[in-house]
């Protein structure tokens, strides 16, 4: 090292290079034994994957701390099964931690928990190719029951045609909107985008300061341009996505943006900003967002008192004879490939996904589940707090446009960085969607994608 | 102002009205940088005292209620069934452990460093001094693949020992030692007849006292905040202490992991839990403080 | 290890005395050894034999560092870091020894400790601990120096961290919370100066500015060189600042901003964890390279 100043004698110069020797047989010893770890003797093939074998123990379960209800629920229900649950932070915000976790276990050849439940949806997306997602529909979870989630929930689960995760809840979006408030201004619910625009425009001539909606969070592009069939993010296959942000689906939702934008009657602030919280938390008319605004949003961070919010369907595209809509998050549960209680795990996956107990009656999003998600939304509708029922949501569940995927690259990061700050130097989104597919581009490459464009 | 004006009267006057300005200069420095560095934790300390909306809505430097501090205490209590307390409790164990292991390890090496000549002492600065250049993310897999290797993933050795490690109060104690402890203070002692460890524990530990505490104080904090490894190395959540807890009460806040969903933790209820996050720290570091006294050294050699 | 060898060699050129100082100087470190082979050197080496070898162990040049050099985010990251450790070390050099040397003219020690009490207090906010803060620090419409946002031209949280002011918020929050340890360290070091000397600059008629300049700043040498070559690696290996600041702006600004960032995204968001260990290492030249011309200058090593 260059740190060192001419030796000033010779003895140490030999004994800094035998020390540097013996500091590199301890490095070699050290290697031999950490690769003596995984090996893979014994398994046997079953069910689509090659199983170690099975043993008695406690079944290892990663929840992040809203699912530790879940797992605490199914211990009580079922006590005679040895259940070892631990919280971790979900992978919330792109923290990765159970990909870290799995790539130093995939090195050590232990340590897997046997059911993991995380917020994100694009697990699968590193979790197959780093061989610990299990298949499920290939002998695990019978077919009937794979049949009954929500149309398209599973896509972000599913390679090739293989199913490697379950998902949690659905969080498709909906046109939120305050229904006193709409009846006091005398406008009707906008259905299609071309009313919803104009109903903007006219909310920033008669009544300033109210809002149509938000543009200035992450998820933006996922609740608009993915409702607009923008195909910003196609992903074709494990490692390949189409990118086009600049198509006609994607310039017209982004133009209207801009009006609504340029006009005051869209936020650019965000929802969960204290700007939001402070300054318009009583201004808004209509929202559109994820099934999860009502409660998250609404209820508990904006504190919109009952009675007010309602949930109609999204606007469509006049003459647009598919309707669609976006989707923001909604977790998925992954099965380990190297667990050892194969049985218990999947009778845990199966409840915690489709059983009434949880789903229907305690969890706090959307069930991806459809029979659960029925008793839902009762429970919701029973709850008193809106000022409707929430059958919009049970009719977008299945509306979700699919070609938009979930790869290992962030999109809410991406438009985050890149369109987020030009949006608030006043910039148009139109003039910046080129500059948008740049970056997913460029993003895409580095994470290993062929992107065709 | 004026100062300028009567300058040259001024020279010839005692010294008290002439320094005024020089003192009136040093005093608002430091009352800008106490500002600096204390406004954003008076912010903290009452932001806990406040509901989420009082602390949106209301004046940013206004006290809430006592009654909204203990509403906050309970709820941040609640989580996970007293979670806070049993996270505190897991980093008071692996901060103490791993500082009394720095301080047997890191005192003397420093000293001998300093004051004694051997072999390879200088190869010994010289690898210590590269060793904690090196970006420590890289370093976690290498450890964590070490920490296997000797069968001790998922016990709090397994951050403990690694925390044990400490260059930065190696060198802190050089330091000390070569810039205000006199060799010949050692060599008169030698020349009494003391041995080596004798020399050592009669005459440099006791005038060592100032860097132990600095040492201690800072492996106790640098324990104390570590969040990657022990957010790595620990496989059991009960075993989490209170930094990489405080991480995912954070992932818990809407406002910061939006697809949360659901409102398990409001912003006032993480401040507070910042707050008795950063209390121990506080406290040890007003009892180090006590023994950074001055002019221990003054007088004690002849020059 | 090396160090226990037998002096056997040296014994007949040395005095008696010095050989059995040598033993002892070894007894003192022996441990140390012990700890600084298993968690320095060890993980070091292993890092890197990482940077130059591939995911199968197979040894590959320096592919591993064209690879990483190749990822648009990588100039750009250089560049930030560039600016940033600017700012940092010439904040942390001149406030930090600047204020170390007023707080110890301090007529009032009680004062003076209360002083370096506060200024240490954001050392204990570490991390995770301090997003809440800084979000409502910067955001002017609940920050309690909102008027002073204002005044600078900044309406929202959005203006605050616009791309252009990133390197000097950095340096704000690392400054924060760093600066009140290093007071302390650089303080104790003042106090170790002895009174003798400091009573000699006083009778000669030395300035206050004087005896810092000539004798206070001039014996403080090591710790001040020490603390700019732990200031410049840290700074070189900026994270938790634009990771901090990116968490609570979920996502606009600071995500990606460093080399230290990008070499966690490569390790474990992309599993390429000898590209990490590549920029590492580059991390590891840059810092050792700055060492080493600080440590020839200063005489850091020398034991007298």
């Amino acid at each position: 090292m260059t740190v060192n100043k001419p030796s000033s004698s010779p003895q140490r110069a030999v004994s800094r290079r035998r020390s540097a020797l013996l500091a590199g047989c301890a490095a070699t010893v050290l290697l031999t034994v950490s690769a003596c770890g995984g090996g893979t003797a014994g398994t046997t093939d079953k069910d689509g994957f090659a199983q170690a074998p099975q043993k008695d123990g406690a079944l290892t379960v990663w929840v992040d701390a809203t699912r530790m209800d879940a797992a605490k629920l199914y211990q009580k229900l079922h006590p005679e099964v040895k259940l070892d649950i631990v919280s971790y932070d979900g992978n919330a915000n792109g923290s990765n931690y159970l990909q870290t976790k799995v790539q130093l276990f995939n090195r050590t050849g232990k340590g897997w928990p046997d059911v993991v439940f995380s917020s994100q949806n694009n697990e699968v997306s590193w979790a197959v190719e780093a061989g610990f997602a299990a298949p499920l529909n290939k002998g695990l979870v019978d077919e009937a029951t794979l049949g009954r989630f929500a149309k398209g929930a599973n896509d972000v689960c599913t390679v090739d045609g293989t199913v490697y995760c379950l998902r949690n809840d659905l969080s498709q979006a909906v046109l939120w909107y305050n229904a006193p408030l709409l009846k006091q201004f005398g406008y009707t619910v906008p259905t299609t985008w071309e009313e919803y625009q104009q109903l903007g425009e006219k909310v920033a001539k008669e009544h300033p300061g109210y809002l149509v909606g938000d543009a200035g969070d992450s998820f933006t592009p996922e609740i608009y341009l993915w409702a607009s069939k923008c195909g910003a993010n196609d992903i074709t296959g494990p490692k390949s996505v189409s990118v086009n942000t600049t198509s006609e689906a994607c310039t017209r939702m982004a133009k209207l943006l801009d009006v609504l934008i340029k006009n005051k009657s869209m936020s650019i602030s965000g929802v969960f900003s204290t700007d939001f919280g402070k300054n318009k938390a009583d201004k808004v008319l209509l929202m559109p967002g994820p099934a999860w605004f009502g409660g998250a949003v609404f209820r508990d961070t904006l504190k919109t008192p009952a009675k007010q919010i309602a949930a109609a369907p999204l606007p469509q595209w006049q003459g647009d004879g598919s309707p669609s809509t976006g989707n923001v998050g909604g977790g998925t549960w992954l099965l380990s490939q190297h667990s050892t209680h194969i049985k218990a795990a999947t009778d845990f996956l199966k409840w915690v996904t489709t059983d009434n107990a949880y789903q229907g009656e305690k969890a706090p999003g959307y069930p991806a589940y459809a029979p659960a998600a029925e008793a839902w939304l009762k429970g919701q509708n029973a709850s008193g707090y809106f000022a409707s029922d929430l059958s919009a949501l049970a009719a977008a569940s299945s509306q979700v446009w699919p070609k938009w995927g979930s790869g290992q690259f962030s999109q809410e990061a991406i438009w985050a960085a890149t369109v987020k700050p030009g949006i608030t130097q006043g910039k148009s989104i139109a003039s910046m969607l080129p500059a948008w597919q740049d970056a997913i581009v460029k993003y895409a490459q580095s994470n290993g994608y062929k992107v065709s464009q | 102002m004026s100062r300028a004006h009567d300058q040259v009267s001024e020279r010839r006057r005692p010294r008290s009205p002439r320094r005024l300005a020089p003192r009136l200069l040093i005093g608002s420095v430091l009352a800008v940088f106490m500002v600096f560095f204390v406004l954003p934790v008076l912010w903290l300390v009452l932001a806990a005292t406040k509901t989420d909306q009082q602390l949106v809505h209301g004046s940013p430097l206004s006290f809430g209620s006592w009654h909204t501090l203990k509403t906050n205490w309970d709820a941040l209590t609640a989580f996970q069934d007293n979670a806070v307390l049993h996270w505190l409790g897991n980093s008071t164990l692996y901060a103490v452990i791993s500082l009394v292991i720095t301080l047997c390890v890191a005192v003397p090496a420093g000293y001998a460093l300093a004051m004694t000549e051997f072999r390879g002492r200088h190869t010994l600065l010289v690898s210590t001094l590269v060793v904690m250049l090196m970006p420590t993310a890289t370093l976690v897999v290498p450890l964590f693949l070490e920490i296997n290797a000797v069968h001790l993933i998922g016990t709090m050795w397994s951050i403990i020992l690694p925390y044990s490690f400490y260059p930065f109060g190696v060198y802190l104690t050089y330091i000390y030692f070569t810039t205000a402890v006199p060799k010949d203070l050692l060599a008169a002692a030698r020349m009494d007849g003391c041995s080596e460890f004798g020399v050592f524990r009669h005459i440099a530990l006791p005038l060592a006292t100032p860097v132990i505490a600095l040492v201690g104080f800072f492996s106790f904090v640098a324990n104390w905040t570590n969040y990657f490894l022990p957010y790595v190395m620990l496989p059991e959540s009960d075993q989490m202490p209170i930094q990489v807890g405080i991480g995912s009460l954070l992932s818990n806040v809407p406002s910061f992991n939006p697809a949360v969903g659901t409102l398990a933790i409001e912003r006032p209820q993480l401040a507070l839990a910042t707050l008795i996050a950063i209390t121990p720290v506080l406290i040890v570091f007003l009892f180090a403080q006590r023994f950074l006294v001055s002019g221990m050294l003054a007088g004690a050699t002849k020059e | 290890m090396t160090l226990s060898h037998s002096p056997s060699g040296s014994a007949t050129r040395r005095p008696r005395g010095v050989d059995r100082q040598s033993r002892a100087g070894i007894a003192f470190v022996a441990a140390y050894v012990l700890l600084l082979i298993a968690f320095g050197i060890l993980p070091t080496g292993y890092a890197v034999y990482f940077a130059f070898t591939d995911a199968g162990g197979t040894f590959t040049g320096f592919s591993n560092f064209v690879t990483t050099a190749q990822d648009f985010r990588f100039m750009d990251a250089v560049g930030h870091v560039a600016v940033y450790l600017l700012f940092w070390l010439v904040s942390l050099v001149v406030f930090v020894v600047s204020l170390a040397l007023l707080l110890h003219r301090l007529a009032s020690s009680a004062v003076s400790r209360s002083l370096r009490f506060l200024f240490y207090i954001p050392g204990a906010l570490a991390g995770a601990a301090s997003v809440l803060v800084w979000l409502f620090m910067l955001d002017p419409t609940v920050s309690p120096v909102s008027s002073l946002l204002g005044m600078l031209g900044f309406d929202t949280f959005g203006e605050v961290i616009a791309p252009g002011n990133l390197a000097l918020l950095f340096t704000i929050i690392a400054f924060w919370t760093g600066a009140g340890g290093w007071i302390v360290v650089i303080y104790g070091a003042l106090n170790n100066i002895p009174k003798d000397v400091m009573e000699a600059a006083r009778i000669d008629g030395a300035s206050a500015w004087q005896t810092a300049w000539h004798v206070q700043i001039p014996m403080l040498r090591k710790w001040i060189v020490y603390m700019v070559i732990l200031a410049f690696a840290g700074g070189a290996q900026l994270f938790v600042e634009p990771q901090l600041l990116s968490l609570a702006s979920v996502g606009v600004a600071g995500r990606d901003y460093s080399l230290n960032q990008l070499t966690y995204d490569f390790a474990f968001q992309m599993n390429n964890i000898n590209g990490a260990a590549a920029v590492s290492v580059e991390l590891l030249v840059v810092s050792v390279s700055a060492a080493a011309l600080f440590v020839a200058r200063s005489g850091f090593f020398d034991a007298d």
